[in-house]
């Protein structure tokens, strides 16, 4: 499938953190095209295996690549005269909730908006304030005694929001954080169709990142891979944030750097690029990441571990906005990556030579 | 069960003290269980084995309760015996003034507090102190790195119960007597009795480790939202054991969410599904042991958490039991 056609289709679906089914089926349908195997782990992380064609006399090595295909959403916490409470699931900015149309995931799928008290019924204190969260409510329409026939606590809740193709090469949707890297490395599984590699390759979906990493720490384990790369956002160019903070749209892959990545891996996704000519950028991540890479370079003994960002604006919003040739730059220099990856890196590396 | 609950929740066991819970849970579970082992960080490990049943896959289940409960350390002694402290897990400095403390020996220290510089200043840890009632140092017979545990009775309202640590010696019990009535399972259950909960879920990282589930259920205790003012939250006493949908630290599984209320409705055990805002229970750190667990939890509504005077609903005690009986009984079914 076309990048943009994946990617749409991705950011339109359900998935909140714990609850990414219905977007595993879309991704099983994708990658199922280019892998040899699929699986599901307990957590529920989709693991796609393409096999490398590795010759008999060397260690069979395998590097994961991993994207989560959670987003941030809602969840009902209260019945309320007709009307319901939530909490966020992920870091939900309180300010871009209000007048949202959603979806309540109940005994059937409901459409709703969060309601917005209207400026005239507000003090001037109210309406220059962010709302919080326990003043926040949602109304599907329903009357009191309807609406608990077909909605429980613990129901889940995400944002409506079609795909929009801006102007140029720019797309707007939610949910690309991180449905965009799960395109990417689709992309990267179908060029690598067309290439040679002596690694196995497990392409991961990952699930839970938003909540905590879960995905990525529980099926790295499973997989226990010789290297790793994690695919995510990163903040792109705009108005009002210093460009020392950012990266930029269109610029391409944003390879970074720093204690959570391998300083190996780092060189050679940038010697990659070079030789390739793939336009990239640079992103230095001075501690923590945040991202599936965090858990993934501690999982078991270690794990040589790498980073690229997808460049991308207004993250954690319904218009998380990115462009198109970045993607395709990922998934290219990422298949280019694996297709070069040879016994002499992995001693490069000092990998052990346990298993053939 | 009643005795069961007043004997676990009148034992001393602050996290990483949790050796008299252990003894008496253990002498309870012996004859029910088939093996009985303590592990390196001090969890007890019980196994009940399966009777492999045609038509049912047998799983390994571990269900969760841990034993420790929080308390206080002494971090100083000054020249007059008067003994300062921190807290040992999540500990509220308004519910101390005014209680009595009491160390592994079984003596007891009463807490008192410098005067305020303001009448209706916020109490903090740091401007209070245990007295044991020492004459002078000399006669002091406590040292730096002591814990103790609130002394609070056990007391049986009627339909609600009260005591200090129903966090979590409530699971404790549940556990306990869930063993007892459970007659026969097609699957391996380990009743795992976990160390350290208070202070991070240690514990629980450990012992999953070591037992490599399928399939977890923690029981631990819940915050409600049924008392004058509360937080709102739809969790109530009485209302059902809860089913917990997330709490702070971990979404639980959704399959062994639905498995267990379906298994409610089936037994026709009331139920309620929790939204916890705060805090977290075992459930999260066995929920990402080694490849993953399908994990979940059974939580017991509970007033005044972490205070010394919790209160539960005896009916949302004996509902939880009745439902894991029902669920460790037949096929596990996670849709």
């Amino acid at each position: 499938m076309q990048i943009k056609e994946f990617l749409k289709k991705l950011s339109e679906a359900s998935g909140v953190s714990g609850y990414e089914a219905s977007v595993r089926e879309l991704v099983r349908e994708e990658f199922s095209q280019y892998a040899d195997e699929i699986q599901v782990d307990t957590m529920g992380s989709l693991i796609a295996l393409k096999r490398g064609e590795a010759k008999d006399d060397l260690p069979r090595r395998s590097i994961m690549l991993a994207g989560h295909m959670d987003e941030i959403g809602l969840l009902v916490t209260k019945l309320e005269k007709g009307f319901l409470r939530f909490a966020t699931v992920g870091g939900f900015d309180l300010r871009v909730l209000l007048a949202q149309q959603v979806v309540v995931h109940g005994r059937r799928d409901l459409p709703g908006i969060i309601a917005t008290r209207p400026p005239h019924v507000l003090t001037r204190e109210d309406r220059e304030q962010v709302v919080p969260l326990d003043k926040l409510f949602i109304d599907v329409g329903l009357p009191e005694d309807e609406l608990s026939q077909w909605v429980r606590v613990g129901d889940v809740i995400t944002i409506r929001r079609q795909f929009t193709e801006l102007a140029g090469d720019l797309v707007s949707g939610k949910a690309f954080d991180d449905r965009a890297a799960v395109a990417c490395i689709g992309h990267c599984l179908q060029h690598l169709t067309t290439l040679k590699h002596a690694w196995d390759v497990y392409a991961v979906a990952t699930v839970q990142e938003e909540v905590g990493l879960k995905g990525a720490l529980t099926s790295t384990f499973g997989i226990a891979p010789d290297i790793g790369i994690a695919i995510d956002v990163g903040h792109g160019n705009m108005l009002g944030v210093s460009e020392m903070d950012t990266v930029k749209v269109g610029g391409g892959p944003a390879i970074g750097f720093g204690p959570n990545i391998h300083p190996l891996m780092y060189s050679r996704l940038v010697e990659t690029a070079k030789s390739y000519e793939i336009a990239h950028q640079t992103d230095p991540i001075p501690g923590r990441s945040g991202t599936d890479a965090w858990a993934m370079q501690v999982t078991r003994e270690g794990i040589p571990t790498a980073l690229i960002s997808i460049p991308l604006r207004y993250m954690h919003t319904s218009v998380e906005t990115l462009s198109l040739k970045d993607l395709e730059r990922i998934g290219r220099l990422l298949a280019l990556f694996i297709a070069n990856l040879e016994e002499a890196f992995a001693e490069e590396l000092g990998l052990k030579k346990a298993h053939t | 069960m009643k005795e069961l609950i007043k004997e676990l929740t009148e034992a001393f066991g602050p996290s990483g003290n949790e050796d008299a819970v252990r003894e008496i849970i253990k002498k309870h579970v012996a004859e029910h269980v088939d093996e009985v082992r303590v592990d390196p960080l001090g969890n007890l490990i019980t196994l009940k084995k399966g009777k492999p049943k045609s038509g049912v896959q047998s799983r390994k289940i571990m269900l969760a309760a841990h034993m420790d409960e929080i308390g206080v350390i002494i971090s100083y002694v000054d020249d007059k015996g008067f003994l300062r402290f921190t807290r040992v897990g999540g500990v509220f400095p308004l519910t101390l003034l005014g209680s009595r403390v009491v160390f592994a020996d079984g003596s007891t220290g009463v807490i008192g507090r410098e005067k305020p510089e303001k009448r209706d200043e916020f109490p903090r840890m740091d401007k209070m102190y245990i007295d044991v009632g020492a004459v002078d140092k000399e006669h002091l017979n406590r040292k730096v790195g002591d814990v103790a545990a609130f002394v609070r009775p056990f007391v049986d309202l009627g339909q609600r119960l009260t005591a200090k640590a129903f966090d979590d010696r409530i699971g404790c019990a549940i556990l306990l007597q869930t063993a007892l009535e459970l007659k026969t399972t097609p699957h391996d259950v380990y009743f795992v009795f976990t160390v350290q909960e208070e202070v991070g879920l240690r514990g629980a990282l450990t012992s999953a480790f070591g037992v490599e589930p399928d399939v977890a259920i923690a029981v631990d205790v819940t915050l409600t939202g049924d008392t004058p003012e509360a937080h709102p939250m739809a969790v109530s006493l009485g209302a059902g054991p809860a089913i917990k949908v997330k709490d702070r630290g971990m979404l639980a599984h959704s399959g062994v969410k639905n498995w267990m209320a379906n298994t409610a409705e089936r037994l026709g055990v009331p139920y309620q599904f929790e939204v916890l805002e705060g805090g977290t229970t075992d459930a999260m750190a066995i929920q990402t042991s080694r490849a993953g667990v399908a994990a979940g939890v059974l939580s017991i509504p509970c007033r005044y958490v972490h205070s010394p005077s919790e209160m539960v609903d005896y009916d949302d005690v004996q509902n939880a039991v009745k439902l894991l009986v029902g669920l460790l009984s037949g096929p596990v079914d996670l849709g």
